[in-house]
């Protein structure tokens, strides 16, 4: 078992839902989707690379035959996958402080949830849903997304500025390069192995 | 498409575990201990298939009673949940994965109901989208590059920050011809492994509360 795989923890979350609630939240995820503006709260927790909602009603578990046992289930389940940087009590305080308007809308259709405020209550609830990892792969274990996302950014500048460099006098190319350092200059933090969490 | 952002594609597949009394171990239990001496760096099976930025399976033994006043419910199967973000088609990435690694996707999907085994192309790309779910909502930080992309997008900006710590106070016609050779250098060198960007480590750390 290993939720953590270099920099990044995966989170793995299963609530029950009341089926007719499932078409809110539905409703809500279209209109997430749709809206970019109503994802600036989760864009700006760039400890977050990838995360999914997944929501199964309950006649919808992968059903094969071969002698499997089909579910029958009073509940639909919302199943929530996350990769984030850092640990699981940063990550679950900073959803409480910066996104828990945007929580509660989307887990106050799960059964019991308490709210992500208080945060106390909230990390109960979460510890309660969540389930372990068995494996975790990932292609750049020692970067974090915002790692990832600087050094897009770093070579999008070194490939423009190698475009036009053998084209330039030593002169024009020095002026270009000092611009290539201020763009570059924020987005040069070094990767490596991630400090032990106390 | 709600399994698209950008160009990545998100993943979500439950496949049922095959439950028999006289398994010993039972299926799940074989997974977990297979799942278990898997290596998570770069020869683990996903660094050899092409296309994953990142990827967990998980077994979901039941799903989670949250108390009174819900009604308390269990699955009658166990599912094996294989979680992934990767690039391209879904077509493309199965069908790799088949390629590249049948024999550990059969080491595990073995356990489940109806699996009809990697050597077999399409039969395996079928079972895989017949346990496939619609994801609902998915985002993705960068949702517009490859593996390869942001391997070689690390591996410049390590170089980058190398070349300009060593080259203030340089000259110009310096510091143009050593920039065109670190371009063409960064051009030819190879990528970095896929999983391969830390040093091995022999204890890994997980838990809830870390």
């Amino acid at each position: 078992m290993s939720n953590i795989n270099g920099k990044v923890y995966a989170m793995n979350a299963v609530t029950p839902m009341k089926p007719w609630k499932t078409w809110i939240l539905r409703t809500i995820f279209f209109v997430l989707g749709h809206v970019k503006p109503l994802q600036t709260d989760l864009i700006n927790l760039s400890f977050i690379e990838f995360a999914r909602w997944v929501v199964v009603p309950r006649s919808s578990f992968p059903f094969l035959g071969n002698g499997q046992a089909k579910e029958d289930l009073r509940y639909d389940y919302l199943l929530f996958f996350s990769n984030f940087n850092g640990t699981w009590n940063q990550y679950i305080d900073a959803f409480s402080a910066v996104l828990s308007k945007g929580l509660n809308l989307i887990w106050r259709w799960s059964e019991k949830f308490p709210g992500s405020v208080p945060v106390t209550i909230f990390k109960e609830y979460i510890a309660r849903v969540q389930f372990d990892t068995d494996y975790y792969y990932t292609a750049y274990p020692n970067a974090t997304a915002n790692d990832v996302k600087s050094a897009h950014i770093v070579q999008s500048s070194l490939d423009s500025l190698g475009l036009a460099a053998a084209a330039c006098t030593p002169e024009q190319f020095a002026g270009a390069y000092l611009r290539f350092v201020l763009q570059v200059h924020a987005h040069l933090g070094q990767t490596g192995e991630a400090p032990i969490a106390g | 498409m709600p399994n698209k952002n950008g160009s990545v594609y998100g993943l979500t597949i439950l496949s049922p575990i095959i439950d028999d009394d006289k398994a010993s171990p039972s299926h799940d239990l074989q997974i977990r201990d297979y799942l278990a001496h898997l290596s998570t760096r770069e020869d683990s099976p996903f660094a050899q298939a092409p296309g994953t930025h990142l990827a967990r399976l998980v077994v979901m033994d039941d799903v989670i009673y949250v108390g009174a006043p819900s009604c308390e419910e269990h699955l009658k199967s166990k599912y094996l949940i294989f979680e992934s973000n990767c690039d391209g088609d879904l077509d493309t990435y199965l069908s790799g994965l088949a390629s590249a690694i049948p024999d550990h996707l059969d080491a595990v999907w073995k356990h489940c109901v109806g699996y009809p085994g990697a050597a077999n192309d399409q039969a395996f790309i079928d079972y895989m989208k017949a346990c496939q779910l619609e994801t609902t909502f998915y985002f993705a930080a960068v949702n517009d590059k490859t593996v390869s992309e942001t391997l070689r997008a690390l591996q410049t900006q390590a170089a980058v920050a190398d070349f300009i710590a060593t080259h203030q106070c340089v000259d110009a016609s310096t510091l143009q011809r050593e920039f065109i050779e670190l371009v063409a250098s960064l051009q030819a060198k190879p990528l970095p492994l896929p999983g391969s960007m830390g040093p091995q480590r022999d204890i890994k750390t997980g838990g809830r509360n870390e």
